[in-house]
């Protein structure tokens, strides 16, 4: 199985031999593979230690004015909670994000990857790249390692010349393009309000609105995800922070707590 | 995940000066979706003796009515309520009994014994007994229960005070858990009242 090892390569031209200071530069970086007697041991061993990790909820979901995209911000190994402030929508570049769900290191070193060879697209054919062709790079590389352990399930949104675009890239090498997608251990509840409320022609605040409440209904069902649901939005113009609210305080905002009826009133009593 | 971690809970009981507190979380899960969000797991034996179980939530109650059943039986021979400190040994016994298939829960014992002298205890779940001076956890929160209560805890604590701190330790060490929280439900345990209060906590 050849390695895609593209995304290691220095971006730096080759100098001439007798330049020993670059030398530490010019040298393609390599993952070293361990040497292990059992590989297909290790490699098991390797899948099921980041197995547990899909434990969040993201969405996204193409609209009339873009693309919508939500995620919650809750990071958990088995049952303890490690961080409840984890961001994980990652701007990959000016007009283009991916979602974060599986391996937190996988899915950062990934997509800032992606990020290098999109601008490397960018300067070298002097136009952006499309979000077709960033998915396609992203998932070809994901395929190379398939079996090797990682665990990546994000989608890619962004807005090219042929208008909103979303692709949903995961690290089996699959890759999906759709109008709406959910991932993660919350995702069941999130497509629950996502289906039921979707329209076309919404407007921002509405698709705003739909995307906040369905990552907050997921981390009400999902002990997995929490936290702060923050919502982006991708335009024509690149992508903007919408809003960032904790799950906490949206729950009361949904559901009041109202004042009930006493059901039994304390009386005095004598002598106890 | 273990058996133990099938449903979540969180239980704490805390001792002030002639009184206690006693505080659970109210999430009912199958791992690590949620059921029910108002789920009783605290239960009057009697007006000065409380129990919490924590753990595998079928166990909780099929023990839960054993112990009612045996505490009813008690109070028609001996025409009184039982002791906190004689509830505690029936309950070690009850799970000893099972030793080699045991119960999967793990109960918080409060009560107010002779002089209004408050009474907390915990066991394993094959019956262990241990006795505390200031507090006891249970549940799959409970490492941060520890640390929680340990770091808020002040001996001799009036009603009002016990009240606030364990609500805080109960909140704060259910934030760091995912598999409980979702509200808390505390009973705070004086010589002439029983106060129940439901608390506001995050729903996630």
């Amino acid at each position: 199985m050849k390695l895609d090892t593209t995304g290691l390569e220095s971006a730096l031209p080759l100098f001439g031999t007798n330049c020993q200071m670059v030398d530490g530069f010019t040298a393609a970086p390599a993952f070293d593979l361990p040497t292990t007697l059992d590989f297909d041991g290790f490699q098991k061993e390797a899948i099921q230690m980041v197995k547990p990790a899909k434990g969040t909820t993201t969405l996204a979901f193409i609209f009339k004015e873009g693309v919508m995209v939500a995620a919650d911000s809750r990071a958990s190994m088995g049952g303890y909670i490690s961080s409840q402030s984890v961001k994980k929508i990652i701007e990959i570049n000016p007009y283009m994000l991916g979602t974060m769900a599986g391996g937190a290191a996988d899915c950062q070193f990934w997509h800032r990857n992606l990020g290098i060879k999109c601008r490397l697209h960018e300067l070298a054919n002097k136009r952006r790249i499309s979000v077709t062709g960033a998915s396609k790079l992203l998932a070809n590389i994901l395929y190379s390692y398939r079996g090797m352990g990682l665990s990546v399930g994000t989608m890619i949104a962004g807005w090219d010349e042929t208008g909103p675009g979303l692709y949903y890239v995961d690290s089996e090498g699959g890759r999906l393009k759709g109008p709406r997608f959910s991932v993660g251990s919350g995702s069941p509840y999130a497509y629950g309000v996502l289906d039921s409320g979707y329209r076309y022609d919404m407007s921002i605040e509405e698709a705003a609105e739909l995307a906040r409440r369905a990552i907050y209904h997921a981390t009400f069902r999902d002990g997995a995800s929490g936290g702060v649901a923050s919502v982006y939005h991708v335009g024509p113009n690149g992508w903007k922070k919408l809003s960032g609210d904790d799950v906490g305080e949206l729950h009361y905002k949904y559901y009041p707590v109202t004042p009930s009826t006493v059901e039994q009133e304390m009386v005095e009593v004598s002598g106890a | 995940m273990s058996i133990f971690e099938y449903n979540g809970s969180a239980l704490v009981a805390m001792v002030g000066k002639n009184c206690f507190a006693i505080a659970s979380d109210r999430r009912l899960g199958v791992q690590l979706q949620t059921i029910a969000t108002d789920f009783q797991r605290i239960s009057k034996v009697h007006d000065r003796l409380f129990i919490g179980l924590s753990g595998l939530a079928t166990d909780a109650q099929t023990l839960h009515q054993r112990l009612m059943f045996r505490h009813k039986l008690y109070q028609l021979r001996e025409e009184r309520d039982m002791k906190p400190e004689t509830f505690a040994s029936l309950v070690s016994a009850l799970l000893y009994e099972k030793r080699f298939g045991p119960y999967f829960c793990q109960p918080v014992i409060a009560g107010l014994s002779d002089g209004d002298k408050p009474f907390i205890c915990t066991t394993d779940s094959i019956g262990a007994k241990e006795l505390a001076k200031d507090f006891v956890v249970a549940g799959t929160a409970g490492d941060s229960l520890y640390g929680a209560c340990e770091a808020m805890f002040k001996p001799d604590m009036e009603p009002e005070e016990l009240f606030e701190t364990l609500s805080q330790a109960l909140l704060a060490s259910v934030d760091r858990d995912c598999l409980s929280g979702w509200g808390g439900h505390i009973y705070v345990v004086t010589p002439t009242e029983v106060k129940e209060c439901t608390l506001k906590g995050r729903m996630d």
